[in-house]
Formats: structure tokens, C-alpha cells, sequence
């Protein structure tokens, strides 16, 4: 009798284990089943997940949705980083989401390259867009001159300053390093470290190479070191660190510890006036205290050498389709909306950013924005970031390296030589 | 057909047939494909390509993977001494009958029930250098000069976060010793009172020695969770500054998941593996012998 009691509570529960497998079958059957039905089921997933972005894009899923009442669009928003380890889950899988956010740049080549992205051309010519898109945008999303990619928003990057602090000290905007550093020591001299940077994530780092190296050495120099084209022990490289960062750092310019904050975590030193600057993106103003917004101005990386072509950071986020998309009309609608001239006027003035369709009417854009634009607008070349222009294995071991040297400024030849040890293998492979 | 004896010598393999063969499928397998990767060079995206040892060797030139080592190693050396210490005092203090015994127990295991994320964030603003509580205490009381990036600073970082696996790994030990204690044959304490013993030569002589099993599963336990440390390292500090606190998982990920490179990401995984394996196999034959000694 117990023996049959036993035998059947085991049976009972081996059931009820197994039941999970035939029931998450049949969801499966269901759902294909139903997208064969409704062919309007859009998968959009999207790493903007700060709340001011994310509030904005559910609006844009409202008006699409009343534009195309047939459609089905599921959106979910990622959180950035981890976005950015998920979107290989979402291209290798068998039914990915239909359009991605993603980074221009090295970023999506790495992908296209792998012929993981729909090829979007016909798109480009049906919405126009090779007509109202700079050339610079273009050429940024072509492949041997097809376009895989479509840049949505951008921003420019600058010394974000406090202005009170700057008027207390009748500090004045400096164009050149001579002046920066003549700033930088009033600064000290009256208690008052002149940069904050949070270091934590290190790109912040990352930063300040890629400045200081496009300010020294030129935009092409820069860009071919990102492409592994030229070596990391370069006497050019030994220069920005040595001439440059490593005194910067030296003379105590930047806050203490910085490695502990991470970069957001970094702003009270400037609100509580203990530090004056950021060299920072313009999405620093989704994470700027309120009532501090009044007094945070800008101007653009001083200039070192006059006789070098200025290049500016102006990292640009847009759209792809994965070519295993399981809907690609929807997916063109979808993107022919994100590409319009509505919902880019749309964003431009709710987020205050920078759209990349220049038929909208500049009048949306703020001050700020018309000021930021000029900047990347005198700009001789347009580079997007450190760790988007260059391979995402070299970058981790570039930023490691300026991290390195951050602590040890004077060890900049034994970390070169590394990052170029790093450079070969990585390029080699 | 099978008669009754066999069919009762069958019973146990019945049972151990589902879980052996998800395990032979979920855990084996993947394990045997890890290896496999180790000798390709693979991006999570279009196929392996097979490079035989070429991964090991870039591991054993790699300084991240020395570092990594050595951290790893202060990990179990830290991690088993310290709690065992603290712990066993702890056990020590608490096992009398003292009012409140109960709620110091709780409160000092209380951390194990956290989750090492939950600790890692808490902890990270601890350690804040301009706002956090330890850096402010010792400002406070004129050690400011103590006052360091204690994640930043690349000559605290590791300590500054094994500290917290082994706060949180006190209250286990702690409850473990006492869990020994109850164990420990009271006839033999008397009489070596009685035989004039001290109290040191007591503790030494007497207790320790019945307490041995319990350090012995407290041993093994921290060099398996030292191998494995991931959580703690990943959420206070990503390995950082500069590797300075890597550990082999943590190291494990960043390449394989961080930078693509899985096949390099599998090689590390292996390395981990082999050197688990030495200690389980030492403890697992122990313990056998001790069953069949028994």
C-alpha cells in the first residue's frame, strides 16, 4: 500500500515536470502560427533606456501605431550595456527582432561584414534619404556603396563648464592649450580642481585620448591607429601621453580617485562647485540635476596645434534590420517612420538632440543644439567614439591601458608597448 | 523477466537515469563543447575555426591571466583563513548561554542571505572615497589620511573586495563551528580539565581535533568559492582598475562575451576547471577513504 502511495506521488510530480515542455511547445506552435496570420508583428528592441529617451520612444510607438492600425509592434527597451551583449543573442538567433538600435561606425561594419544586416538600399532610394541625408551620414551607413545602416540621432562632444564658476574667477572661454592650462591653474589656485571625469566604465578615459590624439596628431593619424593601421608605440602616441595627459594628471586637474565613479556619479563635483569641467557628451543634460541646468554652457576641445585638421567626437545611434528578420516589410516601415522628417522633427525637439535628416527645419533645434552643431559642423572630420571606432577587443585593452596610465603616469612606454603588442595580435587574427 | 533480487538491485539506476542523463546532456555536454572551443578561434557569430593550442599559448604570455592567478590565490588564502578565524571565535564566544546569543547569531549570518550583487552595490557605496561611509567615518576620527579609492586604488582593490566575500562569509562559518561544537564530547573536556589542562591547551588539544571535519568541509568549501569568485568582482569593480582585480571568472567572461573571443574565453574556462579539479579529486578521495575506513 505505501509502496503504491510512493510510486504514485513520484509519477504524479515526474508529470507535472514534464508538463512545462508540451505546454511551452504549444505556445510556440501558436505563436508562429499566428504570425503567419497577422504578417504585421513588428519586433522592435531598443537600448534607449534612460527615462527621458524611453518616454519619447513610447510615444513614437503611439504614433505609429496610428499611422498603421494594422500593425503589431512589440517593443522592448534594454538597458545600454547589456544591449550591447544581447544584440549577438538577437542576430545569431533563428527569428530576430526586426529593427535594432545599434552604433554607427566599426560597431555595425562588425556585423554587415558578417552579412548579418539587411541590406537597406531600397529603403534609402524609396524614403529619399540619399537626397536628404549629408554625405558624411551616408557614407557612414554604405558598405561598397549599399546602405545597411540608418543614423538617427547624434551628439556632439565639448568641456561642459559650470558658469558661475567661470564668472566668479572672470575666467574666459580658452581656444588654445596655453589658455586651458592657464584656466586650469587659476582654477587651483583658488581651490577649485578644474576637471571632473568618473572613470569607472573607463570610456570616459577614452575621451581624453581620443581628443588629445586628434588635437596632436590629426583626425587620419587617429583614425588609422583605430583601424590597427598604425602602431600604438608610435613616438606620435608617447607624445600625447607624455606631453599632455600625463601632466594634466600630474598637476592635479582632475578630481581624485576618479576610477571610483562611475561617470554620472561624477557630476555633483561640478554642481557643488568643487570641480568646474566635464569633457563629456551632450547627453550629460539627461543626468544634470534640474536646477544646475541654468548654468552648464560649453565650447568645443581647444585647439593645439593650428596647423592640424580638427577632428570631433559626434557619435551617431541609428537603426538595422537583421536580415533574418521574420517581417522585413513591416521592419521598412518601421525604419521609413524612424527616418521621417515628423518623427526626427519629433525627437529633435523632445530630447534635444541632433537628427541626421536635414530636412528638418533647424527652428526645432534649441540654442544649444544650433551651438553644438556648429561645433561638429566646423568640424574637418567626424569620428565616433574610441570605443566604436575601433574593434571591441582592441578597445577593451586600449581603455585598460589609459586606466593604467591614469594611475602611473610615468610608465606611458611600457604601456604603449603593450597596447601595441595587443594591436598586433588582435589585428593579426 | 528480471527476477525480484535483480529487480531491487535495479531501483537506485532506475532513478539515477532521468537526472544522470540531464545531466550527461546539460552539464557534461556543454563541458566537452567548452574544451572543444578552447582549440578554436570562435566570435559567438559565424563558425569556429579550429587553431589547436594557439589559444593556451597567448594565455600563458598573457599578463591578465597571471594577474588573474595570483588573485585567485589571495583569494583562498584570505577567504579560508580569516573566516575560519573569525568564525570559529565567533562559534567560540556565542556558544554560551549569554543574553542576546540568538540575535548576534542571526545578525552575523544575516549577510549570507543577501546576494553577492546585493553586497557588491551596497559595499561599492561603502567605499565611495568622497561620499561613502568608511572614508567619512575615518575622517571623522582624524585617520583621514587612510582615506583611499578603496576600489580605485589598485594596492587595496583586491583586499577591498575579498573583504566583503568574507564578511559575508563569517555568519556561515560561524553557524557551521557551532553546528561542531554541539558535537564535541563533553566527557573529554572534563577530564582534561580534571587532568589540568588550561584553557589554551583545551582549545588546542580537545576541541580543535573533534572539530576537524567541520574545517575540513570549510576548507574545501572556500577554495571552490575562491575558483569561482565572479559576482562580487564583476558588479564592485569589472576586474578593474586595469585588471588589478581580475579573477579568472570575471576574466573568463570579459573575454569571451566582452570581446568575442570565445574559443580564448573557453581556454581560461578550462584552466579554471583543471584547477578545481585537483582540489575535488584530493578531497573526494579523502572522503572515501574515510567511508571505506568507516
Amino acid at each position: 500500500m505505501k509502496n503504491k502511495i510512493v510510486v504514485s506521488v513520484l509519477a504524479v510530480l515526474f508529470v507535472l515536470g514534464m508538463a512545462p515542455l508540451f505546454a511551452g511547445g504549444q505556445q510556440e506552435g501558436a505563436a508562429e502560427g499566428g504570425q503567419a496570420a497577422d504578417q504585421d508583428v513588428v519586433v522592435y528592441n531598443s537600448y534607449w533606456a534612460d527615462p527621458e529617451p524611453k518616454r519619447v520612444e513610447a510615444e513614437l510607438m503611439e504614433m505609429f501605431r496610428e499611422q498603421n492600425p494594422d500593425a503589431k509592434v512589440i517593443h522592448s527597451t534594454v538597458a545600454h550595456e547589456d544591449f550591447k551583449q544581447a544584440i549577438r543573442a538577437y542576430l545569431t538567433s533563428s527569428a530576430p527582432p526586426d529593427v535594432l538600435t545599434w552604433f554607427a561606425g566599426n560597431r555595425a561594419r562588425f556585423f554587415i561584414d558578417k552579412g548579418l544586416i539587411m541590406d537597406i538600399s531600397d529603403v534609402w532610394e524609396e524614403a529619399g534619404w540619399n537626397e536628404n541625408y549629408a554625405k558624411g551620414f551616408r557614407a557612414m551607413s554604405s558598405v561598397d556603396d549599399k546602405q545597411y545602416f540608418l543614423p538617427g540621432s547624434w551628439y556632439w562632444w565639448a568641456i561642459y563648464y559650470d558658469t558661475r564658476v567661470f564668472d566668479e574667477y572672470n575666467i574666459e572661454i580658452p581656444e588654445t592649450w596655453d589658455e586651458l592650462m592657464a584656466v586650469c591653474e587659476k582654477l587651483k589656485s583658488n581651490g577649485v580642481t578644474p576637471f571632473t571625469v568618473g572613470t569607472k566604465y573607463r570610456w570616459t578615459a577614452a575621451a581624453w585620448f581620443d581628443y588629445l590624439n586628434m588635437r596632436v596628431n590629426g583626425p587620419e593619424f587617429h583614425i588609422n591607429l583605430m583601424l590597427g593601421k598604425e602602431s600604438y608605440d608610435d613616438p606620435r602616441v608617447l607624445k600625447v601621453f607624455n606631453e599632455y595627459w600625463g601632466p594634466m594628471i600630474d598637476k592635479g586637474y582632475f578630481v581624485e580617485s576618479p576610477a571610483s565613479y562611475a561617470w554620472a556619479e561624477a557630476i555633483p563635483f561640478m554642481t557643488n562647485g568643487d570641480a568646474a569641467m566635464y569633457l563629456m557628451g551632450d547627453f550629460i543634460r539627461d543626468s544634470y540635476p534640474e536646477e544646475d541646468l541654468q548654468y552648464l554652457d560649453f565650447f568645443r576641445f581647444p585647439i593645439i596645434d593650428p596647423n592640424v585638421p580638427v577632428g570631433e567626437d559626434a557619435p551617431t545611434d541609428g537603426y538595422f534590420i537583421p536580415k533574418k528578420s521574420q517581417n522585413p516589410e513591416m521592419a521598412k516601415k518601421l525604419l521609413k517612420f524612424f527616418g521621417s522628417k515628423e518623427v526626427q522633427e519629433y525627437v529633435a525637439k523632445e530630447l534635444g538632440r541632433l537628427v541626421t535628416n536635414n530636412k528638418v527645419d533647424t527652428s526645432v533645434y534649441n540654442e544649444n543644439q544650433m551651438k553644438g552643431r556648429e561645433i561638429i559642423n566646423k568640424a574637418d572630420y567626424v569620428a565616433q567614439f574610441y570605443d566604436r571606432d575601433t574593434t571591441p577587443e582592441m578597445a577593451d585593452k586600449g581603455m585598460n591601458g589609459f586606466m593604467e596610465f591614469w594611475q602611473n603616469t610615468d610608465q606611458a612606454e611600457e604601456i604603449t608597448d603593450k597596447l601595441e603588442k595587443a594591436r598586433q595580435q588582435l589585428f593579426e587574427e | 523477466m528480471l527476477d525480484a533480487k535483480t529487480r531491487y538491485k535495479l531501483i537506485p539506476y532506475a532513478f539515477l537515469g532521468i537526472p544522470v542523463t540531464i545531466y550527461l546532456i546539460w552539464i557534461i555536454g556543454p563541458m566537452l563543447y567548452s574544451f572543444y572551443l578552447s582549440f578554436t578561434k570562435w566570435d559567438g557569430l559565424t563558425s569556429p575555426e579550429f587553431i589547436g593550442a594557439k589559444n593556451y599559448r597567448m594565455l600563458f604570455q598573457d599578463e591578465v591571466f597571471y594577474i588573474s592567478l595570483s588573485n585567485n590565490l589571495e583569494w583562498i588564502i584570505l577567504f579560508m583563513t580569516v573566516p575560519i578565524v573569525l568564525g570559529l571565535t565567533l562559534a567560540m564566544v556565542l556558544n554560551k548561554d549569554i543574553p542576546g546569543a540568538k540575535t548576534f547569531k542571526a545578525s552575523f549570518f544575516l549577510p549570507m542571505v543577501l546576494s553577492l550583487v546585493v553586497c557588491g552595490l551596497v559595499w561599492s557605496w561603502l567605499y565611495s572615497p568622497h561620499s561613502g561611509l568608511i572614508n567619512e567615518v575615518l575622517r571623522r576620527i582624524g585617520l583621514g589620511k587612510l582615506a583611499t579609492g578603496w576600489l580605485s586604488n589598485p594596492k587595496v582593490v583586491m583586499e577591498s573586495v575579498i573583504a566583503v566575500a568574507i564578511w559575508r562569509q563569517v555568519g556561515y562559518v560561524m553557524v557551521l563551528y557551532l553546528a561542531g561544537l554541539q558535537s564535541v564530547d563533553q566527557n573529554l573536556l572534563d577530564a582534561s580539565e580534571v587532568d589540568g589542562a588550561n584553557a589554551v591547551q583545551r582549545f588546542f588539544n580537545v576541541i580543535m581535533p573533534q572539530l576537524a571535519p567541520v574545517t575540513v568541509i570549510v576548507i574545501v568549501i572556500s577554495i571552490i568559492d575562491s575558483l569561482r569568485a565572479f559576482d562580487l568582482v564583476s558588479v564592485m569593480t569589472r576586474g578593474g582598475p586595469y585588471n588589478q582585480s581580475s579573477v579568472l571568472a570575471n576574466f573568463m567572461y570579459i573575454e569571451a562575451f566582452n570581446n568575442y573571443r570565445m574559443g580564448y574565453g573557453a581556454a581560461i574556462a578550462v584552466i579554471i576547471f583543471i584547477i578545481s579539479l585537483m582540489f575535488i579529486m584530493f578531497y573526494l578521495t579523502r572522503i572515501a577513504r574515510e567511508e571505506t575506513n568507516a
